[in-house]
């Protein structure tokens, strides 16, 4: 309940905290649309364009309180605009009569952090403890992953800091999942393990296919190292996966040894089979749609526009499969990966210490 | 290299899996087929949400079903994804409407790409990315739902006399295991993934103010956060669920006309009715 008050109060404070802000901002406080006219498209969708003339008042900085009236153009896909409603923060730059402004963009925040607040409210609700530490291990390999984009973009070398990345990633995570024990470090060697494996393989077929067309992804920037950048990506998004695999295997395997402590290897072996099929097809299907959904809106906006499977197959998905797929096959590599991993460390690491003990 | 790496994945998962790999590379063949369907229907005029909300059906029928067999567990497995589905699609359908995550965004805009596709398309695109969030969702919490009510099944089964408050307890225990798993693999998918904008803000030296307030950036993370959150909303809910399909699906000689009986009598229709439409 308490943190229902604290979530609640962080929410109004999101909602009024444009004094903290240097760019104007504005609260839209009237709007009148008007229907501007018709296009058409390629597929002979007739698309329909509305003119908004807003009122709206400045928020923040020496003209605070101040009127200006805001002009903004819409279509009813809203592929290439936006419309804006009552209510609506936005950044602004005011004209210097302070009577006009043009639009920015909206003011986001509040929704980020709502979103960021509900989940976090959720987490804490099902487990404190757990909860907690799963929230603190997040942050800090939050904060893990923009040192290691600081050092990139001082000139580090990006297929060194991705291999320091991984490690630093798969420790830190599984230390907070599992805790200091066995089963963590034999869940650590396996996905460091498969992890190269995957690397391995996506090395050899990538020279063995045809170049990636690497300028048709997302957010491309100037930079030779388009092809470096899209396997940190690719591994880090396996890596997510294999660590998931791992964890569970090898918890899986110190409960059976624990409950059975005299277990022999063979029937061993077969409960991790066992394990690996339940595992496997859903854990395959997270991915899946975790990274082909993403795509949808462009391939709507593409397939409107006449493009052929082919083409959005072969420039627009490719990404995006070529991530599932390293991340499935890294599910799928990471069941014998991790079995035996699990196998080797805890039964042997067993019966050693029986031996010892003898 | 898509077909190669496919390749790759299918003597991989047979290698791994036998029978039950071969099984589950075709299951995902038939999820692609269906999702390709989606959004060609989509393309073609049909309604977003409502499309997308049909489909998902499909898919859970197909994928809790055909890997898990017909019974009580699985129709509450199937049951909670539907009604957590449902449930965020109604409070995060407003949320990311108000605040706007439709089109492309500012680094977009100003890409190549959007300057010769025409954005006349006579569809809303704030439906189109709501329908991507929840089927973005679908995966996860199908996953979760089903891990938990194959527990407090097994639970059931080793002790029967359990009450219906128990076996609710013993789901949530189950989840406080699995809580971080799932959450674990979105987190890092969604980093992977976004791997590219991060060097772009860097590159560009943009404020902390405009990073935080880009569509950019909201695109990203709104779909993470939201499958994370459903992640979490459907342990509680197949939990429950579970729980009381258990005790239901025993005592229905008794005709007793409980509300989630009738849920459960209905669901049933319902699925039924959907096989003979597939059919």
């Amino acid at each position: 309940m308490g943190l229902l008050l604290v979530f609640a109060a962080v929410f109004v404070f999101m909602q009024y905290n444009a004094f903290l802000y240097q760019d104007t901002v504005v609260r839209v406080t009237y709007v009148d649309n008007t229907f501007s006219y018709d296009s058409e498209g390629p597929d002979g969708d007739v698309e329909r364009y509305y003119d908004q003339s807003m009122k709206a008042r400045i928020l923040n900085g020496e003209k605070r309180g101040a009127e200006i009236s805001l002009s903004n153009i819409y279509s009813d896909s809203g592929v290439n605009d936006e419309s804006y409603r009552k209510g609506d923060r936005l950044f602004v730059s005011v004209s210097k009569d302070v009577k006009t402004g043009t639009i920015l963009g909206k003011k986001r925040d509040v929704y980020l952090v709502m979103l960021i607040c509900i989940f976090l409210f959720l987490l804490l609700l099902l487990n404190e403890k757990r909860g907690g530490i799963i929230f603190a291990s997040l942050l800090i390999n939050i904060s893990v992953f923009l040192f290691a984009l600081s050092m990139y973009g001082q000139g580090g070398k990006l297929i060194s800091i991705a291999f320091a990345l991984m490690l630093v990633f798969s420790i830190l995570t599984l230390l907070f999942a599992g805790g200091f024990h066995k089963k963590t470090f034999a869940a650590i060697l396996s996905t460091l393990l498969t992890t190269l494996l995957c690397y391995g393989i996506y090395e050899i077929v990538l020279h063995s296919c045809k170049r990636l067309p690497y300028e048709m992804m997302d957010y491309v920037v100037n930079s030779a190292d388009l092809s470096d950048l899209f396997l940190t990506g690719v591994l880090m998004g396996s890596l997510g996966a294999v660590m998931d695999v791992s964890i569970s295997i090898a918890a899986g395997v110190a409960e059976i040894i624990k409950q059975t402590p005299d277990i022999s290897m063979k029937a061993l072996i077969r409960s991790v089979r066992e394990m690996g099929y339940d595992i496997m097809g859903t854990m395959i299907n997270v991915l899946f749609f975790t990274y082909i959904s993403g795509a949808i809106p462009i391939l709507v906006v593409k397939i409107k526009n006449g493009y052929t499977l082919y083409h959005l197959v072969n420039f627009q998905l490719i990404f995006e499969i070529i991530r599932f797929l390293m991340g499935a096959i890294g599910i799928v590599l990471a069941i014998p990966v991790s079995g035996l991993c699990a196998v080797l460390l805890l039964h042997m690491g067993n019966r050693n210490e029986e031996g010892q003990v003898k | 290299m898509i077909l190669t790496l496919s390749i790759i994945l299918f003597f991989l998962m047979v290698a791994v899996g036998g029978n039950r790999g071969l099984d589950s590379f075709f299951a995902l063949v038939r999820t692609l087929l269906a999702l390709l369907v989606n959004i060609y229907l989509i393309a073609w005029g049909m309604p977003p949400v409502f499309i997308t909300v049909v489909i998902s059906i499909f898919f859970v029928v197909t994928v809790i079903y055909s890997q898990n067999g017909r019974n009580a567990k699985m129709h509450a497995a199937a049951f909670s994804v539907l009604v957590v589905l449902i449930f965020i699609l109604m409070t995060a359908g407003p949320v990311l409407w108000s605040a706007g995550i439709s089109g492309y965004n500012e680094i977009e805009q100003y890409e190549e790409i959007s300057m010769y596709l025409s954005p006349d398309l006579g569809v809303s695109m704030s439906a189109i990315s709501l329908s991507a969030v929840l089927l973005g969702l679908l995966g996860a919490i199908m996953d979760t739902a089903v891990a938990i009510t194959t527990a407090v099944n097994e639970v059931h089964v080793n002790q029967p006399l359990l009450t219906e408050k128990e076996l609710f307890h013993s789901g949530l225990a189950v989840g406080k295991d699995i809580l971080g798993t799932t959450v674990n693999t979105l987190f890092f998918a969604g980093l992977g993934e976004s791997i590219m904008l991060a060097v772009l803000f860097m590159r560009n030296e943009d404020s902390f103010a405009t990073i935080l307030n880009s569509k950019a950036l909201f695109q990203e993370v709104s779909g993470l956060l939201i499958g994370a959150s459903g992640c979490l909303l459907i342990i509680p809910v197949s939990s429950l669920v579970c729980a009381n399909f258990l005790m239901i699906s025993e005592e229905k000689e008794e005709k007793n006309e409980k509300m989630l009986q009738k849920c459960y009598k209905y669901f049933e229709k319902l699925l039924k009715f959907v096989k003979d439409m597939l059919k």
